[in-house]
């Protein structure tokens, strides 16, 4: 019975533990951003951007939550060194003059306790659109080696990359629908 | 590409000009030749890296329903986008990239639905362990490229990655590993 009793108290404590909200700090090593774009109607290219930093404030009882992501865009890494420069060249990313994208997203959507969407505003090229990143996977659970909560999952959003500016090669070489997938976890602090 | 050229490789009209008719070969082009893999971390999020360029050749009869693949990945090459995690995987107990700098898809089977190539099915061998691998086309096509035939396309498998003897941190790193394939190939 003592067992039991401590098991349950040990349970919300726990659960109560988890439903505060709470600042929460980019993991770098499991927090990626990369893009998908057709490659002449035949095969899907794909990059990732290697450097990034940001923030989570997230709090699943009160079902709130901004994150603030901001990516390196000279980190832009296809494989391909010769892709990779005409990315960051003025034809494309136009890294000289705009070396940061940024991500704010402040409306997080909620089913049970999990996030399903966070909606915000992203800035490339100068240029602020609104992008709603859908979770495809979500979930919490507490790392053995931090020895704290970890909180992330896997979101996508398809954006036209007309409406910052991003033209080249439209629509032959590639069309204008880009997909972001974003890996992201996030440590409680 | 001419724009009517584009338009013609567009609309898929090449198929009938008879070209495709007799086997052809084609050489990878290392700018859009690459192995994507993704394993989900602690059932949270997918974790992933890159392989590659990969190279290789591949034989296709399309009039026959016919091809053979066979690719070569370079594994010490491996990129995640983190220089520590690139270094843990090339140890000996994950892709053992000094015992074994390469690994292999070859393939000879290859399915159609109707003109449309949709599964690759052959053997992959990763640490000189050697597993059957199905690769299936999410898509295909061919275009002309200044007068040159280039076919491509995305494909995806999955492997289970304690069939090649890596175990390291199972289960919190998923065992399921999903591949997903860009290649463009250049007729010879």
């Amino acid at each position: 019975m003592h067992k039991i009793v401590t098991a349950a108290a040990c349970a919300a404590v726990c659960a109560a533990a988890h439903a505060d909200g709470g600042n929460y700090a980019i993991d770098p090593t499991h927090t990626f951003v990369s893009f998908e774009v057709m490659h002449f109607g035949t095969s899907t290219n794909r990059a990732r951007f290697d450097r990034k930093e940001g923030t989570v404030q997230f709090d699943r009882r009160a079902r709130s939550g901004r994150v603030e992501i901001t990516i390196d865009m000279s980190s832009v890494n296809s494989g391909v060194p010769p892709f990779d420069a005409h990315l960051r060249s003025k034809d494309i990313l136009n890294v000289a003059e705009h070396p940061n994208a940024r991500f704010v997203g402040d409306r997080f959507t909620f089913v049970d306790d999990k996030v399903t969407a966070v909606a915000g505003t992203l800035t490339l090229l100068g240029k602020s659109h609104p992008v709603t990143l859908r979770a495809t996977r979500f979930n919490c659970y507490d790392n053995p080696i931090f020895k704290r909560e970890v909180c992330g999952g896997d979101f996508e959003t398809v954006i036209q990359r007309s409406q910052w500016g991003v033209n080249y090669g439209l629509p032959a070489i590639a069309p204008d629908n880009v997909r972001l997938v974003v890996q992201v976890e996030a440590i409680k602090q | 590409m001419k724009p009517a050229t584009c338009l013609l490789a567009a609309l898929g009209l090449w198929s009938s000009s008879g070209s495709w008719a007799q086997p052809a070969t084609y050489v990878l082009e290392p700018g859009h030749s690459f192995v994507h893999f993704e394993v989900l971390h602690f059932g949270t999020s997918t974790s992933s890296g890159r392989f590659g360029p990969i190279a290789g050749v591949v034989t296709l009869d399309r009039a026959a329903g016919r091809g053979e693949v066979s690719l070569s990945v370079p594994t010490a090459g491996v990129d995640t986008g983190l220089a520590v995690f690139n270094a843990r995987l090339r140890q000996a107990d994950l892709l053992a990239s000094t015992e074994y700098p390469e690994a292999y898809f070859v393939a000879r089977s290859f399915r159609f639905e109707g003109q449309t190539l949709a599964e690759v099915r052959g053997e992959f061998t990763l640490r000189g362990v050697g597993q059957p691998l199905s690769l299936f086309a999410r898509r295909f096509a061919c275009r002309l490229d200044e007068g040159v035939e280039v076919c491509g396309g995305d494909f995806e498998g999955e492997v289970l990655r304690s069939n090649f003897g890596i175990t390291y941190l199972l289960p919190f790193v998923g065992d399921r590993v999903r591949l997903v394939v860009q290649v463009e190939g250049r007729r010879r």
